[in-house]
């Protein structure tokens, strides 16, 4: 698997500082799962932050915390919570959330919802797009973070493979279209509603309302 | 003061989580807690936890060690990297709205099977010294900025506000860390 695109280096320090919101950090997850180059690069930005624990001014603790703690060590650790098989043809970052079912939004296209909590109107999705197939012509009214799955699309800023990560926002407008041969399918956090274009765009607009 | 406890090298570190791994060192224990458990809560109160909260959440990342301590691997994660993995998760599930789902586990199932071949070229050992190296050549304004900007978790813009800096000079800031970082380490890190 050859990738070539990857989520910004902020996006990744983000994510490993833990403070990207749980619908775009799972579609990094997603990317991150199947990229050797960003795992390190996480891992350096995880460093950092260690470093930064080190070399912080340590806060008064509570009185007693020491003795507090000590008096936990012995308690029976509590099980760890077990973690479901992800659903097939789910990347395995899915695991602990539900999935709905494929659902046809338009020719060749189909959807399904994955159960992540919603942040500021942000949510998470499958999108599964027969070879061949267009998405109409359309802008964003906020973040599109896509993680290719299976196949490839294309867009004016390139083409997608599988374990490639496309970072759109509002200011990004485009027609992506899935390349023959394969089924393409992706996952996607996104914010807002799809903005169509076009005749096909304003007809398909109730339909999509992702 | 206790909490003004010696500087704890990335050596020593391993060797007192190997200690507990071991046999149950409860020296050890005190040594590491007493060192990281102050600097842990002014990390989660910085970025928004209040007092208490974060309190618990810096002792439930020592116990959470005692109890992991066998999983810990020196060659993929030093001890404070590790140490902030933990805090970083259990802030996570602490301020989630649902609790159904859990992301702290999404940060594990992403990680390859042991087996799997390093991702880096180096170790963290040596991944460690360049990110101290990186962060000693950085001037302290640019420090600050990518603290307030990943670690706080702060908007560009309210950074600004709250070090009374135009928007530009942040993200300059912002950029010349990232481009010193990444000097430091290479291209493949």
């Amino acid at each position: 698997m050859t990738i070539t695109h990857h989520p910004g280096e902020e996006t990744l320090a983000a994510f490993a500082a833990g403070t990207l919101d749980e619908p775009r950090s799972v579609v990094v997850a997603a990317h991150v799962a199947l990229c050797p180059q960003c795992r390190a690069t996480v891992a350096t930005f995880e460093q950092f932050a260690g470093t930064l624990v080190e070399r912080a001014l340590p806060a008064a603790p509570r009185a007693g915390a020491l003795e507090e703690a000590l008096a936990q060590l012995d308690e029976a650790t509590p099980p760890a919570p077990v973690i479901r098989q992800p659903e097939p043809d789910c990347p395995g970052v899915l695991a602990p959330y539900e999935v709905g079912r494929w659902r046809w939004i338009g020719p060749g296209v189909y959807w399904r919802k994955v159960e992540v909590p919603q942040s500021e109107g942000t949510r998470v999705f499958m999108l599964r797009a027969g070879p061949g197939s267009s998405l109409p012509h359309h802008g964003h009214s906020g973040v599109e973070w896509t993680c290719v799955l299976q196949g490839a699309f294309r867009h004016d800023l390139g083409r997608y493979g599988p374990g490639d990560f496309d970072e759109a926002d509002n200011t990004v407008e485009h027609t992506p279209f899935v390349e023959e041969g394969d089924v393409c399918i992706c996952l996607v956090a996104m914010q807002g509603d799809l903005e169509l274009r076009g005749w096909l765009g304003r007809l398909l607009q109730p339909f999509v309302r992702l | 003061m206790r909490y003004e406890a010696e500087p704890i090298t990335p050596q020593k570190a391993a060797n007192l989580v190997r200690a507990i791994a071991t046999r149950r060192d409860r020296e050890a224990f005190k040594d590491l807690f007493n060192f990281y458990q102050p600097r842990i809560k002014t990390m989660l109160m910085r970025g928004g936890a209040a007092d208490e909260i974060a309190e618990d959440l810096a002792q439930e990342t020592l116990i959470t060690v005692w109890r992991k301590a066998d999983s810990y691997d020196p060659g993929k994660a030093t001890v404070s990297a590790w140490l902030f993995t933990i805090a970083r998760n259990l802030r996570i599930d602490r301020f989630r709205k649902d609790q159904r789902a859990q992301l702290h586990h999404v940060y594990e199932l992403m990680l390859p099977a042991e087996s799997a071949p390093p991702d880096a070229p180096f170790d963290a050992v040596q991944r460690e010294s360049r990110v101290r190296a990186a962060l000693d050549s950085l001037p302290e304004e640019q420090v600050r900025v990518v603290e307030l900007s990943f670690f706080e978790g702060n908007a560009h813009g309210d950074i600004a506000r709250k070090l009374g800096i135009p928007l530009g000079t942040v993200k300059s800031r912002l950029r010349l860390a990232m481009a010193r970082l990444r000097s430091f380490l290479g291209e493949n890190s």
